[in-house]
């Protein structure tokens, strides 16, 4: 082709005559996601949160325990099987969740990271340079989505398994025989790291569509913390058709996958999980469609 | 070589691009001008597929934008001086750029040192000042050391140096073959950098051509005339219907006569002239001339403080505004006095 040879030869070697593929924008990519110091300051913010809310979260439960055998319910005192069955079954208070008691500062911060991560692109003009660079417009939404899918999944799961190795040890007194091979707690960590890098997602789709970081981070926060708390207002309407509603939100739906075992009446694990993926597919198409067929 | 063909924009009720059609060929350096919201920096985001056309198509060496393999390689572009992330260094932005393309970052180094950012490169953007994040924004541009280079007023808030250097940049590139296309509302920058030209007006094409031809095509007959008596032979010239302006003391500019009518008419009537000279217009007024009826957004100074006999307007005789241009065609007789 005339025009690759004559851009070869005014190409110095200095510039390279390299094309751009998925791979190069992922790199570009990991480095706008590594070169801004705010993203590494809340990248160990969200660390330090994750565990130490985590850690707050597993006190009150030893403390509930501790509650209820020493001094008891009501005149009567609970043996420690009673006390640790008296929590919902499924509403994230078991034992084996433990690695997750801080998963949802996680999700707070990450969700929002990822709504920064390319609305302030938005905000700053420099989704112009980028898309320049990479025309086709997906591979940069593909590259940010796995950036940010690894950094929540890494984070979340170290994050879960620091504040399980500190908060096990505190019930070691009940003799519950809390550890790794506990039914669960290898699945709460593998789990909370995919509700968190979904939230990712979720956020990211927010930040493209409303390309706007205050408006996406309010919307996020919205879904995943305000509509539960609305939910529960729901059981007050009269039928029973509306008890069955909350448990499809988002927050809740994930809070079921981080689960196991059957509950009646509620959804189990798996179909939890598959209403949040819904969630973060519904989420994703209208943010694909509208960055391809947008003007920048 | 860039190819627009009927290329129109439509933004809700209004048309910001209506149709235009132009080539902008390689080897020479193409000037886009045209008033504020004439549709330059619409039609160049067009050009570089951030904003779809509403109708009417427009390639680079035959491609779409987003066709080409290594756009970085193909285009260049400086858009806007702060399409980049405040927080992040210029180093880092340009790092993250070029690895799209797989570009070594010893090219970043290399367009760093071009510019002259290197004491800068490793500070935040977002504290540069107008001209630095020119610089910056034209130091993007030529990482991919492209075969075509667009700039959206490139010398904006850039320093003499820099636009000196701006000038000199585009005229080498141009010269070794590459396709240059540059929008300026500074006709005296254009007059200088540019081979051709397309003047644009309220989303239309009002002039395509080179820069010679343009000025020839709008220039107006004119003769600066030194007198001692101004006024005098001003109501002389008058007599005869010929339009006069006074913009500097004991100076006139008399439009439409040729100058040997001027000097017989003062001679008959015993008026000392000390300086009689042919003008012709520069790409300034030429500018002026063809787009006084497209500006879209006129800065309404109505006569009386922009008159040209006011001392401010003497330094400036070409008319520097549109404002300017629109007093000094109406100027009549009584407002000259010396």
């Amino acid at each position: 082709m005339s025009t690759a040879t004559v851009s070869k030869k005014h190409a110095g070697p200095s510039a390279g005559t390299h094309g751009v593929n998925f791979f190069r924008v992922l790199n570009s990519e990991s480095i706008k996601f590594r070169t801004l110091m705010s993203t590494k300051l809340l990248m160990c913010l969200t660390f330090v949160a994750i565990v130490g809310i985590g850690f707050l979260s597993a006190l009150v439960r030893w403390n509930f325990i501790n509650q209820m055998v020493t001094v008891g319910r009501q005149g009567h005192k609970e043996s420690v099987q009673q006390a640790v069955q008296s929590f919902p079954a499924g509403s994230g208070f078991d034992l084996y969740n433990l690695p997750n008691a801080g998963l949802n500062i996680g999700i707070l911060i990450m969700g929002s990271l990822a709504v920064l991560f390319i609305a302030s692109e938005y905000a700053t003009g420099m989704i112009r340079s980028t898309m320049n660079a990479a025309p086709d417009r997906l591979s940069t939404f593909g590259a940010k989505a796995l950036v940010l899918v690894v950094v929540s999944y890494v984070l979340s799961i170290v994050g879960g398994v620091v504040t399980f190795l500190i908060a096990s040890p505190m019930f070691a007194n009940f003799d519950l025989g809390l550890g790794w091979n506990t039914d669960g707690v290898i699945y709460s960590v593998f789990t909370g790291g995919l509700y968190v890098s979904g939230v990712a997602l979720i956020g990211l789709s927010l930040g493209t569509l409303l390309k706007n970081p205050a408006g996406g981070i309010t919307i996020l926060v919205g879904i995943m913390f305000v509509l539960p708390f609305a939910g529960q207002f729901l059981a007050f309407a009269p039928g029973d058709f509306w008890k069955y509603v909350p448990q499809y939100l988002p927050s809740e739906a994930a809070g079921r996958f981080l689960s196991i075992g059957h509950v009646d009446g509620t959804l189990d694990p798996w179909a939890g999980g598959l209403v949040f993926l819904g969630y973060v597919i519904l989420f994703m198409v209208p943010a694909l469609i509208a960055l391809k067929k947008r003007d920048v | 070589m860039i190819e627009a063909k009927g290329l129109r924009k439509v933004y809700g009720a209004k048309t910001a691009v209506d149709g235009i059609s132009f080539t902008v060929q390689p080897g020479k350096v193409t000037g886009f001008l045209g008033p504020n919201g004439a549709g330059k920096s619409t039609t160049m985001r067009m050009i570089m597929g951030l904003d779809r056309p509403t109708s009417g198509d427009v390639t680079i060496n035959g491609l779409h934008y987003s066709q080409h393999k290594a756009p970085l390689h193909q285009v260049g572009a400086l858009l806007d001086a702060k399409a980049v992330h405040t927080s992040r260094s210029a180093y880092n932005h340009l790092r993250a750029m070029a690895a799209t393309h797989g570009i070594p970052n010893a090219r970043v180094d290399e367009v760093i040192e071009m510019t002259g950012l290197t004491a800068v490169a490793k500070k935040k953007a977002g504290g540069f000042s107008l001209g630095m994040g020119q610089r910056l924004g034209i130091a993007n541009a030529l990482l991919g050391d492209p075969q075509t280079l667009i700039l959206d007023e490139p010398v904006n808030g850039l320093d003499p140096e820099g636009v000196q250097w701006v000038r000199n940049l585009a005229r080498y590139l141009a010269g070794q073959g590459k396709t240059i296309f540059i929008s300026s509302h500074l006709m005296s920058e254009m007059a200088q950098t540019a081979d051709h030209l397309i003047v644009i007006g309220r989303g239309k094409i009002i002039a395509d051509t080179s820069v010679d031809s343009l000025i020839e095509s709008q220039s107006r007959k004119r003769t600066l005339v030194r007198t001692s008596e101004t006024t005098r032979l001003s109501e002389l010239l008058a007599r005869d219907g010929v339009r006069v302006e006074q913009n500097e003391r004991e100076t006139l500019e008399v439009y439409g006569v040729e100058p040997i009518r001027i000097g017989q008419l003062a001679l008959d009537n015993r008026v000392l002239v000390y300086e009689l000279t042919p003008l012709t217009s520069s790409l300034e007024e030429a500018y002026f001339q063809l787009t006084k009826d497209e500006v879209e957004y006129h800065s309404h100074i109505s006569g009386g403080p922009a008159a040209p006999g006011g001392p401010g307007a003497s330094a400036v005789p070409d008319g520097a505004s549109p404002a300017g241009v629109a007093a000094n065609s109406s100027a009549t007789m009584e407002g000259i006095q010396s």
